[in-house]
């Protein structure tokens, strides 16, 4: 009990402390994973079994780690080395195109194919977030698409708020459409053992249905914001030329070359037998060695203050695995619903969305990924199901509020510097109703077409 | 003017801070920088300064707001850090001000040529002059006072190491109420004049 106890007072901490900010949050979550190492598997558990298990260092040294022909991959505890492996290959894949001017050549040649005009442009921007974030972390894509947004916004002389709120919705909901979209499907799938193919065919319906709905809100929201109401936009030699974007051509062709080769292998992993963990390696090592010199300087950009926030977190929820408290709270849910499956994806939705909607989704799901491999044990109860469910709920749920998820803290951050500030007010009166929106479709979908 | 020069100027509410800093910018013929800053920087960004204005100089809501890599949805931060910049920006450019507030002591504090003053005052006299000023009654007054001094600190605190009207942080800190508002401000162009050697 007091085990128990503890592995609890040390994650409550961990949250409380991460929400404060007063301490770095990988500081953080090193802190309290070496708490739990310590005193919940030391002193309380006298356990060197547990610790061994939530380190899980083994598995990196297995062949299946990097290459499991056939079959999916296999469900991890503790750790995750996977998630971060793959994840540190990517931030360093994305660095490179950043680098080499790849994002605002995007956003500023599909500016030019849409003819700079506000309203095709709105639809354009938003689709295209949606689709960079189902393979890029949505904190690249929002921090440029705002910054070409607000760019933009003043020589078309339209408000860029709307704009950029549509943006950050849209990049969540892609980011819910694949594995490598949203931190917390990367860590679904590599904890569950789900593929790439596995995301797009579930929640990638899911999304692609609820984009038709959210496009259609926010025209039907913004369209009046949208229209100058004076007629003095830029001339149009005025406008940024796309070619003008690319900072090095060579580090242009590779970098986009690289960007493809990740979306191949992603895309056909389950077929391949290529692990996430192998494929982010992969990419990470072509990357450097395409940089050459640069390589160092790609190396000393990597986030590894995230990549150690994730470590941390994983120990952290890993005490709570341990010590049989999160299998607690899978009893409650099962109870609470009675062993309904309707009530059970339902409560996840809305309750990893609520969450989500103010803490961080990535120490959420973390949670959430024993709890429902505990209540799929349940007779009828199918784990795929429970997974889509938090999926949705924790990718989704953050759009509600300027706090839920990075990319609105990075949007709104972008727009205010640009002397155009968000408060919650006008953030939640747009957000807030078309989070709900596909999070009823998301319940329904997964209702109708699963159960 | 040949020699650059930047006075801040801190102050308690209801210490007459703000006319202390009129009088030097008159004296010394610079510009004096208060909330006009985000006048000046609403039209260079082509936005409307209301939008800027109801976030300027207050705290950031740690229940309301969160970071990531150093970006943070707090509209009263950006306000802030939009404010710190500009600032950067003037003193490298060489320019001459008086800038009220806006944690220029520490903002500004690499600055060899910026003169940092705290300016404080006794409860009956600031109660008196916000009375007056603002046509509210002595228990009014002595809470707009509290409110916006504790607001100004909280503000203060969450950018600067060092704690808001700590005398350690300021080069000076007067109290305007021993010897009034002018004269305060005399002292404190004496004190620039020795200093820098500058003709008053």
């Amino acid at each position: 009990m007091t085990t128990q106890i503890l592995a609890v007072v040390i994650f409550v901490l961990m949250f409380l402390l991460i929400m404060t900010e007063k301490i770095e949050r990988h500081i953080v979550t090193l802190l309290c994973g070496l708490a739990t190492v310590t005193v919940v598997f030391g002193i309380c558990m006298h356990s060197a079994k547990a610790v061994i298990a939530t380190l899980n260092l083994r598995g990196i040294f297995t062949t299946a780690f990097w290459y499991a022909p056939g079959a999916s991959e296999e469900a991890s505890v503790g750790i995750n080395w996977a998630t971060i492996i793959f994840i540190a290959g990517m931030m360093i894949m994305v660095e490179g195109m950043a680098k080499a001017g790849f994002f605002r050549w995007l956003c500023i040649t599909l500016a030019k194919a849409v003819r700079y005009k506000t309203i095709p442009l709105f639809i354009a921007f938003m689709l295209m977030s949606a689709v960079l974030a189902m393979f890029i972390d949505s904190i690249t894509v929002i921090l440029f698409l705002a910054a070409v947004t607000v760019e933009l916004a003043g020589m078309l002389r339209f408000d860029p708020v709307p704009m950029i709120m549509s943006e950050i919705f849209c990049a969540n909901l892609g980011g819910s459409a694949t594995m490598c979209g949203d931190p917390p499907n990367i860590i679904v799938g590599t904890s569950l053992g789900y593929s790439f193919a596995d995301f797009i065919t579930h929640t990638g319906v899911i999304a692609g249905l609820s984009m038709i709905f959210v496009v259609l809100y926010f025209f039907l929201c913004f369209r009046k914001q949208l229209t100058s109401p004076v007629d003095d936009k830029a001339a149009p030699e005025a406008f940024p030329s796309p070619s003008e974007a690319i900072t090095d051509k060579r580090g242009f062709i590779v970098s986009s070359g690289i960007f493809i080769i990740a979306i191949v292998l992603l895309v056909t992993h389950a077929m391949t037998g290529l692990t996430v963990a192998f494929i982010g390696l992969f990419i990470a090592a072509i990357t450097l060695i395409a940089a050459g010199r640069d390589a160092l300087k790609l190396l000393k950009k990597l986030d590894y203050k995230t990549l150690l926030f994730f470590i941390g977190l994983f120990v952290v929820v890993g005490g709570l695995e341990q010590t049989g408290i999160l299998e607690l709270a899978a009893d409650f849910i099962g109870r609470v619903s009675g062993g309904n499956i309707y009530l059970m994806v339902a409560i996840i939705v809305w309750v990893s969305g609520i969450a989500s909607a103010f803490v961080d989704n990535i120490p959420f799901a973390a949670t959430m990924i024993p709890i429902i491999r505990s209540l799929a044990t349940i007779p009828g109860v199918n784990l795929e199901v429970l997974a889509w469910s938090l999926s949705m709920g924790t990718d989704v749920g953050g759009s509600a509020t300027p706090i839920g998820a990075s990319a609105n803290v990075v949007g709104t951050s972008v727009a205010a510097k640009a002397g155009h500030p968000i408060g919650w007010g006008r953030y939640c009166r747009y957000m807030f109703p078309a989070t709900v929106i596909v999070m009823v479709i998301s319940m329904l979908f997964i209702w109708f077409q699963y159960i | 003017m040949d020699q650059q020069l930047i006075i801040s100027i801190g102050r308690e509410f209801g210490s007459g801070g703000h006319e202390v800093a009129e009088l030097l910018a008159r004296r010394f013929d610079i510009p004096l920088y208060d909330n006009n800053l985000l006048h000046e920087i609403a039209t260079h960004k082509n936005v409307n300064v209301n939008n800027l204005k109801k976030y300027d100089e207050r705290p950031r809501n740690f229940l309301f707001s969160r970071s990531v890599q150093g970006y943070s949805n707090s509209p009263e931060e950006n306000i802030a850090r939009i404010q710190f910049d500009y600032l950067r920006r003037k003193a490298d450019d060489g320019e001459s001000f008086v800038i009220v507030g806006r944690c220029a002591e520490e903002i500004l504090s690499g600055y060899g040529c910026m003169v940092s003053v705290f300016i404080l005052g006794d409860l009956p006299k600031k109660l008196e002059r916000v009375s007056q000023k603002y046509g509210v009654t002595p228990s009014e007054a002595r809470g707009m006072l509290l409110l916006n001094d504790k607001k100004r600190k909280v503000y203060h605190n969450y950018y600067c190491k060092g704690k808001w009207g700590d005398s350690r942080n300021y080069e000076l800190s007067i109290n305007s109420s021993r010897i009034g508002v002018e004269k305060t401000a005399d002292l404190i162009a004496a004190y620039i004049s020795e200093k820098y050697g500058r003709e008053l």
